[in-house]
Formats: C-alpha cells, structure tokens, sequence
C-alpha cells in the first residue's frame, strides 16, 4: 500500500504524551520506529479478537475438510488447499493461498478436525451463528447464548472506555440462525455489529460530536436520573406480576441497569482524554463496491481501537452465509471478477477463483496481523498481546457444519506457541470448546467448562 | 401399599409405591391400561427401548398426582391419529384402544378441573417487532416502519414467536427501542414554524419518439439490456420528516385481450446502473384503464421516514443531503417466458402495452394542515397551555399515556414522567423539544413495551381489549374497544361477538392474517430456494446468459411473491368468507392473479389483482397442500422433497410435532448430490427404511409425503418426471419461447409416469394427492379442523398449548362441528372462551 490507512496527529501525539495514555504510539507514527514509552508497572493489556469468514474454505484434498492421508502415511495436498500443507505438525510450507502468513509463520498455529457439535442441525447457513458461542440452538437452546469475547469483555470490564468493538460488513444483528454479528451477550441478547466505517470512528474517537465534555457530563448525569425514574416505573410494574412473568420481567430490568451502568461508565470515563486521531488517509467513506479497502479499514479501526486502548475485545464477521440482500455477494466479483455471487464459490468451487478467493481473504487477513506483529509493545509486539482467532464454520463444502477451517495467531505472552498445524482426527471427537476453555484461561477468565467442553487445548500452550 | 402391578416388572412396583393414594380410576388402569401397555407397547418402550424418549413403564398409574402428564397426552395423541403400535407390530382392537384414551382422557380432565394445580407460566412477554411497528404507528397516527432497525425476533418453523420464551429483551434492544422513539416522536412532534417544502415535478413530451415510442410512454416490455421502462423522478433535499404526496398524471394504451395497465410506482435508494436491488418501498399500484384522452391523477401518499435514501455531501454547502429515486413502470405479467432476447412472442405483444404519463410530482412535506393532525393530537390546544405548563404537560401527559398503555394511566404513573420532563425541560431549548424527549420515554417503559395483560392492577375488560386487538390486528386497541372497555362490556359474549366482526371486517385485520400465516405455514424460504434453471429454464422471471440465468428482475414482484400472497389471501378468503376450516386440504376456490393462473394451468384469470377463482378437479389444485409457497419452501428447486412436505403435512395441518433427525444418522441431506440425481426418491426412502434407526420416524413419515412427488419443485402438477439418465435437451428460445412452446418443451423431457402411490400408515393405499386429500377428508377431519382451532388459539393468547389447555379446545371443537368448522365463527369461538378470557384476564396470584 502507498500510504497508511491510518494516521496519528503528531501535535496531538505530542500533547497526549502528557496525558495518562499508556500507550504504544510510537509506531502508530509514520517515521517512527522505537518502542513507546510504558508507564512503569502497568501491565501489558491481554486482547482477543475473533474474525469469521464465512462460505467455508478451498479445500480439494480430502472430504469434510481434511486432507486425505495416503497409504505411504504422507496427505494429499494441493496448491490452492487453504491448509499451509498436508501433514499436521510443525509448519514448513506456505502454499498459494496461504503465502501471506509465510512471514507470520512464528506467529500462527492452524486447527483441524475441530467444531461444535452444536452447529450440525442448523443447517448450511447457520451454523456461523454459534461460531463463537457454541450453544446448541438446535436442540436444548431456544436462542444463541455468550459468546467468548463477551465473557473476556465482562469478565475484564472497566479497564477500557468499551468493554468491546463488535464489527461486520453488514452490521445489525441479523435473525435467528441468519446471525449478522458474531457477539452475544447471552440468550437473546445479540449485539448488533457496526458496519460503517464513519460510526465506528466516531464511536471510537470521536463520541461526544461537537459537544464539549462538560455539556456531555451534564446530559449524561440527566441520563442517569432519567433511567433512574425509569426503573422506578419498571418495578411498579414488576411488583404486579406473578412470580413466573417477574422472572420474565427481570431481563427488562436488567437491560435498564446495563444501560445505567453504561452511562456511569461513559460519564466516568469523560475524564479521561480522548485520543487524538484524525481521519487523514484514513478513507472512512468507503463502500462495498470497494472491498478491499473496506475491509482493512475496518481492520484498520480494530487495530487503532487496540492501539489507544479504547478496548481490548473485538470481533469481526467479515462476511455472513446470508448476504444475499447486500453487496457482499458480489464481493468475489468486485474483488476477483468472479462473475457470480460469492456465495457460489462455495457451491460450484471453480478452480480457478476458489482458492484466489482465500488468498484474497487472508492477505486481508494478514494486513492486520502484520500490523500488529510491527507495532512494538513493552518487550515484544501488539500481536504477542493480542489473541487472534480467524475462520469459518464450514468447511469445503458451504452446506457442512463439520472440521472447521481455524486459525489462532498472536497471544505469545498468554502463554501460546504457534508454528504447528494441529490435527485432531483420530479417536473421539474434540469440540471446539474445548480450545476455548484454553483460550479464555489464557485471558484469565476463571473457566473450567464451555457449551460443549470436555477438557481444554492446553497443548496448544507453552509448557 | 402394594399396587400390585405385577405383570409390570418388580422395580415399576417399587415406583408405583411412591404414588399417592388409590385413585378412583386406578381400577380402570389397572382393568384396561397396563394390559394393554404390557401386550402392545413395552417391547418398544419399556425398560429395553424407550423410543421417542416414551417409557410407559415409568407412567404412573395416577395422573392426580400431575405427573408427565404431556408424556401421557402424547401417548394420547398417537393412539388417536393411530399411528402406534407400527403396523407390522401386534395390533389392538379398537375397543381396546377406546377403552384406554377413555381413561386418560378421563385422567387429564380430573386433573384440569382442579384449577388449583395450576402451574402459572410466563404470559409477559414484550411486543414482537411487527406489533411494536403497528402499535407505534396506531398510537402516532401514521405509518412508522421500524422494523428494520431492529434485532429480527427469531422464528421456530410452525409456531409462533409471540410467547413469552422467545420474546427476550437485552440492554442493546432497549438502547434501540429508545433511538427509535425519539426518532418517532421527532416525527410526531413538529416544530413551529412550517418546514421547507420540497416540490419535484417532470413533465414527459408525447413526442420524440425513438422505436416508435414517444418519451411518455412506458411499455410492458423487459428488456434484457435496459430493463423496464420507468418513468424516473430524483428526490433530493436536506434530512426531513413528514407526510409526502405523489401525484401523476396517467393513462394506458391498452391492446385487444386488455382491460387494464398494472403501474407500481416504487422509491427509495438512487439505483446507479446496479443490476441488485437497492433498499426501497412500493408506493402504490395504479390500475390504468382510462384512454390518454382523457388522463387521469393518480395519487399516493405515506410517510417520508421510511423510504430509504443514500446520504451525500452538497459540495458547496458542505451539508448532508438525502437522495432518494422514484420510479413508476408496468408491472404486468402473464407468464409468458421472457428471454430477455430480441423477437420472442412477449416482446411483439409487449411493446404495444403502454402506460402514458403526462407528469408526475413529489412534494413533502404536506403541510396543508400545520401542524398536523399527528401533532395536535399529542399537544392539543387548550388554555392550560400558557397558563400552567405544569398542569398542560399533566394533562398531555396522561392523555398520551393512557393509549399508549392501552389503558387509564393512574395518577402515580403519570406523576413520574411529569418528574422527567422537570428534569428534561431545563436541558434543551424547547417546549417541544422536551415533550419529544419525555414521551420517548414513555415508549420504552415496561407498560409500553410489554403485553400487560398479566398486570394484576390491569382491569379485565381493558385485558380484553387488548386481547382482542393483538390478536385481530396485531397492534394496540382503538378507541372504540377502550370505550367497551372503559364502560366494562368486553365480558359480554354478544359484545365480544360484534367486536371480533367488527375487527376482522376492518383492513387493519390483514396484518393478523399475514403475520399468523407466514408463522403457521412456514413459508418464508420458498423465497430463497435455489431453483434450478437447466430443469426449470422459465420459472423465473428473465433468464439471460451465464452466471446470472434465471436471476428474477429486480424491482419487479416475482411469481414467488405472488405465491405468497396467494397463501396468506387464501386463508384471508376462508375467514372473510366464513369457510370451513377443512377447506386448508381442498377448496373449491383459489387465489390467484394472471401471472399465477398461468403457472397452474387455470384459464381466464386477467391482470394482476389478486383474487378468489372458482376451480375444478382438473386443475389439481384447491386447498394449502398444493401452494407454490409450500412446494417450493418444501423441494429442492431441483426435486420435490418428500419428507420436507411430509413433515410439513404433519405439522402444519395434522398437528403433529415431527422431531428433526438425530444428527448421528446418515443423511438423506437437502444438499446431497444423491439427491438431486436421484429422480426416483421413493426408491431411495425405500433403501433409508432399512436402516432400522431410520424406520422408526420414516415409516410414519414418508408414506404422507409421496403423494406430493406429483407437484414438481417448482410448485405444478406434473406428474411426469425425465428419464434416469437421459441426455436434458436445451431450452431453445425460438422454439420454446411461448407459453405453449414451452409446455412442449417440458413435455419432451418429462416422459415417465412418476411414483406417487404411498400406503399411509394405518390405512389404505393412496395414489397421488386427490386420494390424498380424500383420505384426509375422510379420516383425519378431527385433527384438521383441531389443528386449525389450536393455531389459531395458540396464536391468540400468545403462548403454547399444554395438556391443560385440552379441553377448551375440545370445547370450541364441539360448538362448531355441527356447522364443520366455519372459520369466523371459530375465531369468535376462541374469542369468548374462557381460556381466552382467562389469559386476558389477571391471575390474581
């Protein structure tokens, strides 16, 4: 890329290296390279992120998304396969259309074989919805339940002025098993994703528009009185229920005391100062039609989030398997000349654009954790802090729900070590929630059990 | 106390000591049940096997004690539809049958009477999205869409999300709730002085013609490069709110075969040259049948809030700018193929068709009356107004309060947002200002929110009123049922009666019949079956070259649009017309407009309306079953599906509840490739019964779904199928490019009689979907009509039926059997039953 899709004001950068942000800005700026300044004693943030690709993944070396083993004990593999290689183990080769992760290879770990069982009934086009939750909305669950980030997020709130940055391209929450985001807060309480560029920006960096902070104090303080008569009214409601619909009612109440809290948060954190960040170069005003660029700047903002410390969780679905009434299904088109809907490359798997489709996702991809692999924090980089979870909930074929195609990268100083491509075929079945009981440990959220766990990915950690 | 069950095995007596004491009709158990459990059923599901998660073994012999009793009513169930034992089992008489659905029978209804036992469920449940977009709109005085700025509700196949499980509510859907109404009351509440109008006219010349048309007029025609011919008008201006008027000025040149010119006008998003969709809203269809000499005005009107725009930056102004594109063309449609390709039948006949437009004309806002109604109604005159704001904001207050919680809003809760406005009025500018923002606030209280019929401070007849308008129009009360309720004559039964008529003779109720329809059939995803374009090269509505073939044009309803129409206006047809509930399996009638008549082979249906059509035998269809909404939503778009529409038989018009497959089965997947080569499905069912796992769900499965394979994946009659493994001949456009060149075309790749005779369970051989019907007309009438009474009563209190709610459906099944079900008076039924009362009613508890 010519130029940066970022851009710190170096004025401000000057004048906020006054103020209390403990931050890594240094390699935020163009011409700088050293290591920013910590303030001593505070410790280095732990930050997830979790990016869904949807469609599933080329993979024409094997059935149900693993590369067939060959009677001399060696794996079919093929050059567009999205697995770096056949054979599990330590990683040696990059193949085409894994190519943009070579110079990553110290930083990624591939995952196969693994999944939630959970998904297997919801049918080709939903199972992205339980991607980060696991719950088994087919059988036992009537609505999805939390997602990992959002445990991270609640587990950790108030260190970060958002407990987390939900993103997607198509923004909103979508339906039941149509799902637009990849964040749940619980059993129906979807959290719709922002997917404008503009919003998010403004939301990050500039939320109080031209109000100035204490005309912001003041209407939050009017807020906060606000939903206090709000509740009030609520439990003169609650009080003549029975006991079964004041269960019912709670949800409401809680909702209004989330809001309040947030509103104390907001106000609390008025009195910290905003970074400083202008939008040169940052092209917020880009559309669908450009999806490239629109899909780094949204990693763009992601990684400026990290960078000031505005959150430490986010997620990302970058595509949904029910996109047909928005531009990205001519995304393969816009982006390869694909001539058809993108949704199709999963269908039809035409050789010559199915793996260019993956490339293209995970140069994407690999934008982003470069970008965090060059930006120096405390010993080491913002990706040794920062636990990236990328994949899909299908396959190779769009329509199965079985051995997800994932990859974890980052979170060194989590305790995680990478260079393998992991292979977990043989024997029992390892559910997917089993790696995430590793990772939410990993964050230090107190977890022994997850949706379907039945023991944890320790393995993938340093001894 | 020794129960002596000892033809049970020894660790049941254990159990059976546990229960309470002897029942009066433990005798009868032990007479006729457990005999029959023990001869009959425990091999299946006893202490070995317990299929389909039934033990009778574990069924206590007392249902006093209130325990499994659902277990006890599905037992009760399948012995009623007969489908236990399986046929190749020992089978009992039916007096031995009898003798134990008496006793449960009996059973369950002790144990119902005593009212006592009770277990309260959850009936608070917040507003679905589309009764929050009626009640908002009904409570403002104009139509506000909001739907789109909300979470979707989720949506479970064959029931209705209006309960209190699936009715959930999360701090980010609150937050959403409030942006929403500020937004509303933004619009409700308009400022002092009058807002900038914004007028667009364009003028079309009855002349410079080009291909013989002048550039007023509009043809039928499609063409593949340039679309449809539209008459355009760009619309843009700053961000506004308001009542619009469109106006034009029109009239048809109409050819032989024609008496009217279908001319949809839609709006919203600037279209760009894009070939997809872009947001937008259908304004109106005018149907033109006046001759250009004398032109005619026809308007529309709605709200300018819910077209979608596209946001742009004036350049010299550097403000924001809302564009928003209106385009009028002909909608007509009579199934013809289009190829999009030049010379074809449609386009000789097409180019003639012309819709004549002198001028159209967008204004908005309309400010004939300022401010509007819309406002005055909230912020009435009155002199208190500038004599004591205090008691004016009391007064304005109480009044809105009162309608939107759809009934008198008492002192105490008024008082509240009286303390909110004190508390808002210093912070901005306006008297109006800060009206908008407490009346928002009032949209986001729980009274608001919520259906508070379980309020224990809510008065009964108000609950009712309520009750009455949620379930008839999907939204909030109107004065006249508040007045009834206000006056306490919602118990009357006659009152009741009159009203539910009232309310169903009203177009509001269109929104029950859609709303309850799409829920019950399950019909939304015929919508978004990929049909297959090589077997089915004219179904949709253009086919042109490559990837995109057979894409349906955009900005234009498709035959899959009028096939849902066709499904929620039939069941719209039974209740106007007061028809019986059995007509869901055969009709006499269907509801059809040209373009779908055409797809079903019935002739004489012109334009585009749609309507009931008297049919005959001969035109194999009548009744739901054979819906293109169903067939569709229900195949594969290559291949009918058998199971799925055998499922969707059970569910929805037997009533039954079909379990998904075990996920550790081999599939017999919707998206395997056996599938779609498989043209014979039966053989390949026949080979999956084998499978011991599989038979037990598929042999009370696919017997119901045979008779469908008549009905290809399209949603037609065709009892025809191609020939395993012959070579498809291309669709050829000059061969085949008429409606019956077409039919020729099918008829050359269609050549083996298909398979559709299925020995149901239980009972004969059918072959095909006349003795299909017949069949269930004959022997399932029971379960037809109190599938339709359960749905419907499902639906209108607003949670899911239990055992306890057997007998009240039994009752309105006995009130209305003499007369088979007619399905007005059985809604009117529901209406005065006590459980619908009951559930309107406060629990007091």
């Amino acid at each position: 890329m010519k130029q940066k899709s970022w851009h710190l004001n170096r004025r401000d950068f000057l004048k906020g290296a006054g103020v209390a942000l403990a931050l890594p800005y240094l390699n935020a700026m163009e011409c700088m390279a050293k290591a920013a300044p910590r303030t001593a004693g505070k410790p280095l943030p732990k930050r997830f992120m979790g990016i869904y690709i949807s469609y599933g993944v080329y993979q024409p070396d094997g059935p149900n998304g693993i590369p067939q083993k060959k009677p001399d004990g060696t794996y079919q593999h093929h050059d567009w396969s999205w697995w770096p290689q056949g054979a599990p183990g330590a990683i040696t080769s990059f193949n085409k259309s894994s190519e943009p992760f070579r110079e990553l290879k110290d930083n990624v770990t591939y995952l196969r074989g693994l999944d939630h069982k959970s998904g297997y009934k919801l049918g080709g086009h939903s199972s992205g919805d339980v991607f980060l939750t696991g719950a088994n909305m087919g059988e036992t669950e009537s609505a999805n339940n939390i997602s990992i980030d959002q445990l991270m997020a609640s587990h950790h709130s108030g260190q970060t002025r958002h407990s987390s940055l939900v993103i997607g391209t198509e923004g909103g929450t979508g339906s039941y098993l149509k799902t637009k985001t990849m964040s749940h807060r619980g059993p129906g309480k979807a959290i719709p994703s922002m997917h404008k560029p503009q919003e998010i920006f403004s939301r990050l960096f500039n939320p109080y528009g031209d109000k100035g902070v204490e005309q912001v104090r003041a209407g939050l303080k009017r807020d906060a009185s606000l939903l206090d008569l709000l509740l009030d009214d609520s439990k003169s409601f609650h009080r003549l229920l029975g006991v079964e619909d004041q269960r019912k009612m709670d949800e409401y109440l809680e909702s209004v005391r989330e809001i309040e809290k947030r509103v104390e948060s907001t106000s609390m954190w008025t009195h910290t100062p905003l970074p400083n960040m202008d939008t040169k170069g940052l092209n917020l005003e880009v559309n669908h039609k450009m999806p490239r660029e629109y899909i780094r700047v949204m990693y763009d903002l992601a990684y400026l989030a990290f960078l000031t410390d505005q959150t430490r969780f986010a997620t990302f679905m970058t595509e949904s398997e029910n996109s047909q009434d928005s531009e990205l299904w001519n995304y393969a088109n816009y982006a390869l000349g694909y001539k058809g809907a993108t949704h199709d490359i999963a269908h039809k798997r035409p050789a010559d654009f199915s793996g260019q489709w993956d490339l293209w996702r995970n140069e994407n991809h690999a934008y982003f954790l470069k970008r965090l692999a060059s930006t120096k924090e405390g010993d080491g980089t913002m990706l040794d802090n920062t636990l990236v979870f990328y994949g899909s909930a299908h396959p190779h074929n769009s329509h199965s729900g079985v051995n997800y195609p994932l990859q974890l990268a980052g979170g060194r100083n989590m305790g995680f070590k990478h260079g393998q491509l992991h292979e977990f075929v043989d024997g029992k079945k390892v559910p997917l929630s089993n790696l995430f009981v590793t990772m939410l440990q990993a964050m230090e959220v107190p977890t022994e059990k997850f949706a379907d766990s039945t023991g944890t990915l320790n393995q993938l950690l340093r001894a | 106390m020794n129960l002596r069950v000892s033809h049970l095995s020894v660790c049941l007596a254990a159990l059976f000591c546990a229960a309470q004491s002897l029942g009066a009709d433990l005798a009868g158990y032990q007479k006729s049940v457990a005999p029959f459990f023990k001869t009959y059923c425990v091999k299946c599901h006893g202490p070995e096997k317990s299929k389909g998660g039934i033990a009778v073994h574990t069924l206590g012999g007392d249902l006093s004690a209130g325990q499994e009793l659902e277990k006890w009513e599905s037992v009760l169930e399948m012995l009623g539809m007969g489908e236990m034992p399986p046929s190749d089992e020992r089978q009992p008489t039916k007096a031995e049958v009898l003798a134990v659905r008496d006793w449960i029978e009996a059973g369950l209804r002790d144990y119902v009477k005593k009212a006592s036992a009770v277990k309260s469920e959850p009936q608070t449940r917040r507003l679905t999205n589309v009764e929050y977009e009626n009640t908002l709109s009904d409570l403002l005085g104009f139509e506000f869409a909001v739907i789109g700025d909300l979470p979707e509700d989720p949506e479970h196949h064959y029931h209705f999300n209006n309960t209190a499980e699936l009715m959930r509510i999360g701090p980010e859907q609150l937050d959403r709730y409030l942006e929403i109404a500020r937004r509303a009351m933004r619009s409700a509440i308009v400022d002092a002085e009058k807002p900038q109008v914004i007028k667009v006219r364009e003028r079309f010349q009855p002349s410079g013609s080009h291909s013989g048309q002048a550039k007023d007029e509009f043809s039928a025609l499609i063409s593949k490069f340039n679309g449809s011919q539209t008459a355009k008008l760009m619309v843009s201006g700053p961000p506004l709110t308001g009542e619009f008027r469109f106006r034009m000025s029109a009239s048809a040149l109409l050819v032989p075969g024609f008496d009217e010119i279908p001319f949809e006008t839609f709006m919203g998003m600037p279209i760009d040259g894009d070939h997809t969709e872009k947001p937008h809203r259908i304004l109106g269809t005018a149907y033109l049948s006046n001759s250009p000499d004398e032109p005619k005005v026809y308007e529309f009107r709605g709200r300018i809030e819910n077209i979608p725009y596209s946001t742009a930056t004036d350049k010299k102004t550097g403000a924001t700018v809302h564009r928003r594109e209106l385009q009028s063309q002909i909608i007509f449609d009579n199934g013809e193929p289009n190829s999009g390709n030049g010379f074809s039948h449609y386009q000789r006949q097409f180019s003639l068709l012309r819709a004549v437009v002198n001028w159209i004309e967008f204004e908005v806002p309309v400010v004939d009356v300022w401010p509007p109604k819309h406002h005055t109604d909230i912020l009435f005159e009155s002199p208190l107004r500038n004599t004591n704001e205090a008691a004016y904001v009391r007064a304005v207050l109480e009044r809105f309060m009162s309608r939107a919680y759809r009934r008198p809003a008492s002192g105490a809760e008024v008082e509240r947002f009286v303390k909110a406005y004190a508390l808002i009025r210093p912070t901005v500018p306006t008297f109006e200002e800060a009206m908008r923002e407490t009346l928002a606030l009032v949209l986001v209280a729980p009274r608001f929110l919520y259906h508070t019929e379980s309020d224990r401070e809510m008065d009964e007849h108000y609950a009712m009123a309520s009750r009455l308008s949620y379930f008839l129009w999907t939204s909030m009360p109107d004065r006249e049922l508040l007045d009834l309720a206000a006056r306490k004559k919602l118990g009357d039964p006659a009152v009741i009666e009159q009203q539910v008529l009232r309310l169903l003779a009203d177009e509001k109720s269109q929104r029950f019949v859609k709303n309850f329809t799409l829920q019950w059939m399950s019909i939304k995803k015929s919508l978004t079956v990929p049909i297959n374009n090589d077997l089915y090269p004219h179904f949709l509505k253009l086919r042109r070259a490559g990837e995109v073939a057979g894409t349906e044009f955009p900005y234009r309803p498709s035959i899959r649009k009028y096939m849902m129409e066709e499904t929620i206006g039939f069941v719209g047809e039974l209740i106007r017309q007061n028809k019986s509930a059995l007509s869901v399996v055969n009709s006499d009638f269907a509801y059809l407009n040209e373009r779908l008549a055409a797809h079903y082979g019935v002739e004489g249906v012109k334009g585009m309306r749609m309507r009931p059509v008297p049919i005959k035998q001969e035109h194999n269809i009548g009744g739901l079953l054979t819906h293109g909404s169903v067939l569709i939503g229900n195949g594969t778009g290559t291949a009918p599906h058998p199971i799925y529409r055998a499922v969707w038989l059970r569910e929805a018009i037997l009533g039954d509840s079909v379990a998904p497959p075990p996920s550790d089965i081999p599939a017999l997947s919707d998206s395997g490739e056996s599938l779609e080569k498989a043209l014979s499905i039966a053989q390949l069912l026949a080979k999956h019964r084998t499978v011991e796992s599989c038979n037990d769900c598929h042999f009370r499965l696919d017997p119901w779904g045979l008779p469908f394979e008549q009905y290809n994946a399209i949603g037609k009659f065709q009892p025809k199928v191609p020939k395993d493994g012959a070579r498809i001949a291309p669709f050829n456009d000059t061969q085949h490019g008429d409606l019956k060149g077409y039919q020729k075309y099918l008829d050359t790749i269609q050549t083996i009689e298909v398979n559709a005779k299925s020995r149901v369970p239980h009972g004969p051989e059918v072959n095909g979907m006349h003795e299909l019907k017949a069949y269930l007309l004959k022997e399932h009438k029971t379960h037809i009509a109190e599938n339709v009474i359960r749905r419907l009563l499902a639906y209108g209190i607003g949670r899911s039926l239990t055992y306890r709610d057997r007998f009240a459906v039994k009752e309105i099944f006995s009130q209305n059997e003499k007369k088979h079900f007619l399905m007005r008076d059985v809604i009117v039924s529901i209406c005065r039953s006590d459980v619908f009362k009951e559930s309107a009613a406060n629990p007091k508890k």
